[in-house]
C-alpha cells in the first residue's frame, strides 16, 4: 500500500521532484521509481503521462518535455526548467538537522574528520532554513555497538558483548543468541538466548559497552520463555510522574496501594531506595524489611564518619 | 484532477523560465489551463497561487517601472526554488542519507524520504564505502510530533496538557523554539507564555492532543538555542565529592569529573544542576556510594534515608 498523496497538491510536489529525480537518473528502470517514490507501477505511469503534457508556454514538441516509458525504463529531455531539486522544506530541514545531529554524536571518535564534514553540514542547512536554535539528538548507544547488534539479529549470529547490569551494579562479558529488538517502556532491549545463564534474557541496549560478532553452538534444548518474576506493593507519598515512570506503571492508574511485577528483587529494593522516600514498599515483607536494613545501614555510615 | 496538475507544472515552469515579471494578462494569454470567463481565470490564479506557496514555492510580485503604476507581475526567481547546497561530495551525501534513514519508521519518516530524494537528485553518487557502517536510529515521539516541528518552523503558539511532578493536569501554552532528543526522551522547549520564562518539556508527560494557534508578528527564536544547554543551566551547577566502592557504582563512576583511589573507595568528583537527581542516583547504589561534599547534599541524602527509614519501620 502506497503512502504517497493522491491529492492534487500531493501530486503536484511530486511532480516537481520527479522532473530533477529523473534527469539525473536517464534510463531508469519504472520498478525502482514507483519505489523511490513509494507509489505503484500505475500510478507512476499515470504521473509520468501528466508530466508529458506539460512544458514552456507554447506547447508545440518544441516546448513540451520529452518523456519516454514505454519501454518500461525512464528518460527524459528538454526539461532544463525544472531540472533542479527543489529547496528543502522545514519539515525537511528539521529532519536532516536532527538526523545529522543524531550521526555526529554516533560517529566513532576517531572520525574526526566525518565529524567536521557532517558540522559543516548543520551549518548549511541551518543557514538556508528558517530555524535558528540547535536542534540536538543524542543517541542512547555508540552507533558501532548498534550496527553490530542490529547485523547480529538479521544474520542469527552470536555476538559477545559486554554489559553493564545496572540492578546488579556489575560489569560482565556475556556471549547471547539473539531473537529480536524490543520496546519496552520507551526502551530499547535486545531480546535473546544468554549463552552464560542458558536463559532467555533481554539486555537493554543502552547498557551494551562494546559487541562483537562471534560463531555460537545450536544450542539444542530452547530454554522456557518462563520468566522469574516477583509480585510486588508500593505506594506512593510524593513525586507521583516519577514513581510512575520509575516503576513502568500506567499513570492514568495511579491510586493507593498498587500491584506489580519484577524480575528481581534488587532492582526494587535499589528503586525504592532511589527514590527517596517518595515510595513506600508494601509488600512482600522480606523487601520492605530489606530497604529498611539497607537505610538503617548506609544512616549509620553517614552518622559515624 | 489531472489538467489542475498540469497548469500548477506549467504555471511554474512559465514563471521560472521568464527573466522578468509577467503579468496576469499575459500568463492567461501563454500558459496553458486557464479558461472560461476573466473572473474565473482570476479566481483559478488565485489559488494556484496560493497552491504553490503552499509547497514552498516562493512567488515573487513585482512590477516593471516601479516610478509608474504598472500592473503588477509574477515570477519565480530560480535561486529562491531550487536546492542550493553549495559544492556536494559523495561522502557528504552518504552523511545525509545516514541522517534521513534515522528517521525510518518515525515521526519524521516521509519527510526524510523526501528530503533523501531531492539529494538524490542533486546527481552526485552516495560514497558509502567513506562511511563507517552506522546505522543510528531516532524513536518514534508524540503523534502530534509534526504540530511541534510546523509550530517551529511558523512560529506558532502550542497548547497542550502537562503532567506535573504530582501528576497534577496543567494547562500550557508555550512558543516553541526547537526539539532534541536524549536518552530516548524527546524534549520540546520554548518561553511559557504564562511565567514568561523558558521551560523544557519532556513530550511523553504531554497528556492528550497539542494544537497550534497563529501569533500575530509571530516570535522570535535566540538564534543559536540550545535545549540541553537551557536544561543543564550552567551556572547552577555545583560540584559533589562522593566515596564510591572500588568496582561498583558504574552510573556515578561513568560521570566522574575526577577519581582518587583511596583503597577500598575512590573517591570522585561529578558535576550536577539538580540536586534531587543526584540524591536519587547516590541512593539507588546504597551501601558503595557515600557523599561527602557539599555538606548540604549530605544533610539532605541523610533526611532522605531517614523518611525511607520512617516508612518501612
Amino acid at each position: 500500500m502506497s503512502r504517497a498523496p493522491q491529492t492534487p497538491l500531493g501530486r503536484t510536489a511530486r511532480l516537481l521532484d520527479l522532473v530533477p529525480y529523473l534527469a539525473s537518473h536517464q534510463g531508469i528502470e519504472l520498478l525502482s521509481l514507483a519505489q523511490e517514490f513509494d507509489v505503484s507501477q500505475s500510478q507512476m505511469v499515470a504521473d509520468l503521462t501528466t508530466l508529458w503534457m506539460c512544458g514552456l508556454p507554447g506547447y508545440t514538441p518544441l516546448e513540451l518535455m520529452d518523456l519516454s516509458f514505454e519501454s518500461g525504463f525512464v528518460t527524459i529531455h528538454n526539461a532544463e526548467t525544472l531540472a533542479h531539486p527543489r529547496t528543502l522544506s522545514d519539515e525537511e530541514s528539521i529532519a536532516l538537522l536532527l538526523g545529522l545531529d543524531l550521526v555526529i554524536e554516533s560517529l566513532p571518535n576517531d572520525r574526526e574528520d566525518l565529524k567536521k564534514i557532517a558540522l559543516d553540514l548543520v551549518t548549511r542547512l541551518s543557514a538556508r532554513s528558517s530555524i535558528p536554535a540547535k536542534l540536538s539528538a543524542l543517541p542512547v548507544m555508540p552507533g558501532s555497538v548498534r550496527s553490530i547488534v542490529e547485523r547480529a539479529v538479521r544474520e542469527k549470529s552470536g555476538v559477545e558483548i559486554v554489559y553493564h547490569s545496572s540492578y546488579s551494579d556489575t560489569i560482565t562479558k556475556r556471549i547471547v543468541v539473539p531473537i529480536e529488538l524490543r520496546v519496552e517502556n520507551g526502551s530499547e532491549y535486545l531480546w535473546g538466548i544468554c549463552q552464560n545463564a542458558r536463559a532467555f534474557r533481554s539486555f537493554r541496549l543502552d547498557r551494551i559497552q562494546t559487541a562483537v560478532l562471534t560463531a555460537v553452538q545450536k544450542i539444542s534444548t530452547t530454554p522456557s520463555e518462563q520468566k522469574h518474576e516477583v509480585a510486588y506493593t508500593i505506594c506512593t507519598h510524593s513525586r507521583e510522574r516519577e514513581v510512575m515512570e520509575r516503576f513502568g506503571l500506567d499513570r492514568e492508574s495511579h491510586r493507593g496501594a498498587m500491584e506489580t511485577t519484577s524480575f528481581s528483587h534488587e532492582w526494587i529494593r535499589r528503586s525504592v531506595l532511589a527514590s527517596s522516600g517518595s515510595v513506600e514498599v508494601l509488600s512482600p515483607a522480606d523487601i520492605r524489611s530489606d530497604v529498611l536494613r539497607a537505610a538503617q545501614s548506609i544512616l549509620n555510615r553517614y552518622a559515624s564518619t | 484532477m489531472s489538467r489542475k496538475i498540469e497548469r500548477l507544472i506549467n504555471l511554474t515552469i512559465a514563471l521560472l523560465a521568464t527573466k522578468r515579471y509577467l503579468t496576469k494578462s499575459e500568463i492567461f494569454r501563454s500558459v496553458d489551463g486557464y479558461e472560461g470567463s476573466a473572473e474565473t481565470k482570476e479566481r483559478m490564479f488565485e489559488r494556484d497561487k496560493d497552491d504553490l506557496r503552499n509547497l514552498g514555492v516562493v512567488i515573487e510580485v513585482g512590477s516593471f517601472d516601479p516610478v509608474f503604476e504598472d500592473e503588477a507581475g509574477y515570477r519565480i526567481k530560480p535561486e529562491r526554488y531550487a536546492l542550493d547546497l553549495g559544492e556536494i561530495s559523495g561522502v557528504q551525501i552518504a552523511l545525509l542519507s545516514l541522517a534521513a534513514e534515522a528517521w525510518r519508521g518515525a515521526a519524521l519518516d516521509d519527510a526524510a524520504h523526501s528530503a533523501l530524494t531531492k539529494l538524490r537528485s542533486i546527481g552526485v553518487e552516495s560514497d558509502l564505502d567513506g562511511v563507517p557502517a552506522i546505522a543510528p536510529r531516532l524513536n518514534a515521539a508524540h503523534d502530534d510530533f509534526l504540530v511541534i516541528t510546523t509550530a517551529i518552523a511558523k512560529r506558532q503558539r502550542i497548547s497542550f496538557t502537562y503532567l506535573s511532578s504530582n501528576l497534577e493536569r496543567q494547562s500550557r501554552i508555550v512558543e516553541p523554539f526547537a526539539i532534541a532528543t536524549k536518552n530516548s526522551h524527546w524534549y520540546v522547549a520554548g518561553k511559557d507564555t504564562e511565567k514568561s520564562q523558558i521551560r523544557t518539556f519532556r513530550l511523553d508527560r504531554i497528556d492528550g492532543e497539542i494544537t497550534s494557534m497563529q501569533v500575530p508578528g509571530g516570535y522570535e527564536i535566540p538564534e543559536g538555542f540550545d535545549v540541553f544547554q537551557s536544561l543543564s543551566n550552567l551556572e547552577n551547577a555545583t560540584v559533589a565529592t562522593i566515596d564510591i566502592r572500588k568496582g561498583k557504582a558504574q552510573l556515578l563512576r561513568n560521570t566522574a569529573l575526577s577519581i582518587i583511589d583511596k583503597g577500598e573507595w575512590d573517591q570522585i568528583t561529578v558535576e550536577y544542576f539538580n540536586s534531587q537527581t543526584l540524591i536519587d542516583l547516590v541512593l539507588w547504589h546504597g551501601e558503595d556510594a557515600f557523599v561527602i561534599a557539599p555538606i548540604e547534599l549530605r544533610t539532605d541524602v541523610m533526611t532522605k534515608l531517614h523518611e525511607i527509614v520512617l516508612l518501612h519501620v
